[in-house]
This record gives structure tokens, sequence and C-alpha cells, in this order.
């Protein structure tokens, strides 16, 4: 079991993270908040995303597959215990919510689609992606 | 109904592969027809961009075709041409069916002409853009006997309306044609206005700007020597009404970097980028 990302390893990345996305984005660096929606609050589409992920790839020196995101949310659910259908399960919405802890619980819809995860991605969120890709890259040797 | 005359030949800018290393690498030439009145280094960056394209494409089965959607920095560093020859190189950095990264360069006569650096591309299924055995085949003869050259008729001017413009910034109207050869080809299944001719036409955007600023040395006109930032976040269709905004961003004794927008009529940005001017030889 993947030990719990901490506070001090999400605050070591987050300057650099909160940059790249602050550039990708086109908006503030002030705006850049940790718990900030990036669709809702930063206006980011589906495009923002690859040009963040595709940054981060570069400035970490990390590999980050493009899902990853709703893989490492999943965590030990197998995908069939995560989603039905399309739609999230009530233990794959606990698990989610675990994962994006930073996420105010009123942006989680119920029911809630796989595809519709995205937009709960915060600048937070693509720092545990960036942590999770470091430990992966550190453990590959 | 796509015209097959112009399919490989409106908007294609590789003649032939001369080393290909499947998934990783590749080299060709493209001859710029000498009877063109102009070869842009949108076009150049095409050319690179489009042997990245052979590999992914190869590296993947032809089941997906990479679109263009970011590069990182261009470095314009010569001018390219009719008559030219040009000298093609990608190097893939990650491929897979979902996306491409590579970066690449052009030369003539040895000497670099461009450089591509940071350049990513997601991967959208090619049935829907051509026929996947049409493109094997292509690819097969692009690494056989090579194609006939010559075949790229040059790209007819396209309508533009000059818009507000003041010191730091303008604006212009361009009118994507209905119809046009490149569609053929850019592509035969879905034709799409192509990115690199977008920013061809918003560079001319940001050089009109740079021409009216002060300061520049007698007898010497502003020229791009880099693109930066380009995003490109959707496909403009035939017949689209694109407004480009050019707007200062710096200003150094020797140089200015402008922000370049393009806007469909519905406002939604369709591309973005920044480039770099400075005085001197014609390098666009």
């Amino acid at each position: 079991m993947a030990t719990a990302i901490t506070q001090d390893e999400i605050s070591a990345v987050f300057p650099t993270v909160a940059d790249m996305i602050a550039d990708a984005l086109g908006c503030d660096l002030a705006e850049v908040k940790p718990d900030a929606s990036l669709i809702e609050d930063l206006g980011a589409e589906s495009i923002d995303f690859l040009d963040m992920v595709f940054r981060l790839e570069r400035a970490f020196k990390v590999k980050i597959p493009r899902g990853k995101i709703v893989e490492n949310a999943r965590g030990t659910l197998s995908e069939g215990e995560f989603e039905q259908n399309g739609v999230i399960t009530e233990a794959g919405m606990t698990q989610l919510k675990a994962y994006l802890s930073e996420v105010p619980d009123a942006r989680f819809k119920t029911p809630m689609k796989v595809k519709e995860i995205p937009r709960l991605f915060t600048p937070e969120t693509f720092c545990k992606l960036v942590i999770s890709a470091q430990r992966e890259t550190k453990a590959a040797g | 109904m796509a015209d097959s005359a112009f399919h490989f030949a409106a908007f294609s800018f590789v003649d032939r592969i001369t080393e290909f290393v499947p998934g990783q690498r590749a080299r060709g030439v493209y001859a710029v027809p000498a009877d063109i009145a102009a070869f842009p280094a949108c076009l150049v960056a095409e050319a690179v961009g489009q042997l990245a394209a052979w590999v992914s494409m190869e590296a993947v089965a032809f089941r997906g075709r990479p679109v263009a959607a970011l590069a990182g920095e261009t470095r314009f560093l010569a001018p390219v041409a009719p008559g030219d020859t040009l000298t093609l190189a990608a190097d893939i950095e990650h491929c897979d069916d979902e996306a491409v990264s590579y970066a690449g360069w052009a030369e003539v006569r040895g000497g670099r002409v461009i450089e591509l650096v940071d350049c990513f591309g997601p991967l959208l299924p090619v049935a829907e853009f051509d026929a996947p055995e049409a493109l094997a085949a292509r690819l097969a003869m692009l690494r056989g006997p090579g194609a006939s050259p010559g075949r790229f008729g040059g790209i007819a001017a396209f309508a533009t309306a000059s818009g507000a413009a003041d010191a730091t910034s303008r604006s212009a109207t361009i009118e994507v044609p209905q119809a046009a050869p490149f569609f053929a080809d850019h592509f035969p299944r879905r034709p799409v206005f192509p990115a690199t001719l977008l920013l061809d036409a918003a560079i001319g955007q940001a050089l009109a700007l740079a021409a009216a600023l002060p300061g520049w040395p007698q007898g010497a006109a502003p020229q791009v020597t880099r693109m930066t930032r380009v995003k490109v976040r959707s496909f403009t269709p035939p017949g689209a009404r694109i407004e480009f905004a050019a707007r200062l961003q710096d200003r150094t004794a020797d140089g200015a970097t402008i922000a370049l927008e393009a806007r469909g009529e519905d406002l939604k940005v369709v591309a973005t980028a920044r480039v770099d001017v400075a005085a001197g030889d014609n390098r666009r």
C-alpha cells in the first residue's frame, strides 16, 4: 500500500506546479490556489490539461501517463469496483473523495460520471500527480 | 468529397524518408517547388511535423494520427526559398495511442533553417481523417522510391480585413476559404484549416505590429526569430472567420515580444502563441 502523500510533500512541489499552471492557462499566479477548480475557476480546457501534464513532465523529469489521475484516485479498487457503466460507485466515490481531499464536498455530484472527474481537479491534484510520479520514478531506480 | 488529385500533393511536405527508426526518429527530404511565390517558415515547421507524424502513425499501426496542439519553441534561423531542398529530422520523445511528443529541425545546404522543441500532439482516430491503408501505402512509398516532387502549388492569399490598431496592438480578420486544394490533403475525410497556416497569418499580424514600432535600425525590418507557447485549442473548419489579435508584450533595444491570439466567430480562442521579433534578414 502506498504511503499517503503529506502536506509537506505538496508544499514542496506546489510553487513549481502553480507556476506551470499559471503559464499554461495564462492566468495570474495569485489565482492559482491549491483548491481552485481548474475548470470552473481558472477556465482550463482539455488541451490545457495536456499542456500542464506536458510541462510538469519536463519540469520534474517524470513520466505522467494520460489518465493517471483517475488511476491514482481509484487506488486499490478495481475498475469494476470504482465505476459501473461510467458512473462512479459508492465505494468509488468514497475513494475519490479521500484522494481529492482538498476538493470541497459540495463539488462532488451524486451520481457522478467518470468523465466528470476532471471538473474536480485542482492545482493540488496536480501536485499529488507529480509526487506519485516522482515516487514511481524513484522506485524504478 | 475531397479531390484525390490533391491528396498527398496540396499540403504534403515530405518527398522521401531517408532514415526511419520505428517509434524513434526519421530523416527525410522535401524539395520546395521552384515555381511558387514563397515558402513561409510555418510550412517548414509543417514539414518537420509531418515527418514526426509519419513516425508516430506507424508506431501505432495507423490507428491514430497526431494533430497540432502544443509547440514549446520554434526557432526560425534562416529563410527558405522556392527551389531549396529541405533536409528534415524528427526525433520522437514519446509516442503511444494517445499522444506524441517530439523535437525536430530542417536544414538547407547543411545550414539549420528551423528548430522545433517540445512539440506535443494528441493522436486522434486516423479513420476520421484519412484512409489508414492509403497512409500506410504512402509511407511505404516515402520510405522506398519517394514521391514525385514539385506537386505543391503554393497557398493562395486569404481574404483579410484589418481591424483596430494602436501603438501596442492590432487586429485583423481572415476568411478561411470554403474550398482550397489543401483541404483535400488536410484532410481527405475531414477538411481542417492547417494550424500552421493559421499561425502564419497570426505572424503576419505580429510583423505588421512590429513594423509600426519605432526604434528599428534604419533600413532593417523586424523579422520573427522565435515562436513560443503555441497552443492550438480547436480545429478551424473551411469557411470559418478568424479574428487575430497581436499585442505587444515586451520591447527591448533590439527586439520585441508579441502575444498572438486567434478567435473564431463564437469568440472562443482557437490558438495562442508568442513571437519574438528582431531586426534582421527575412526569416519568415
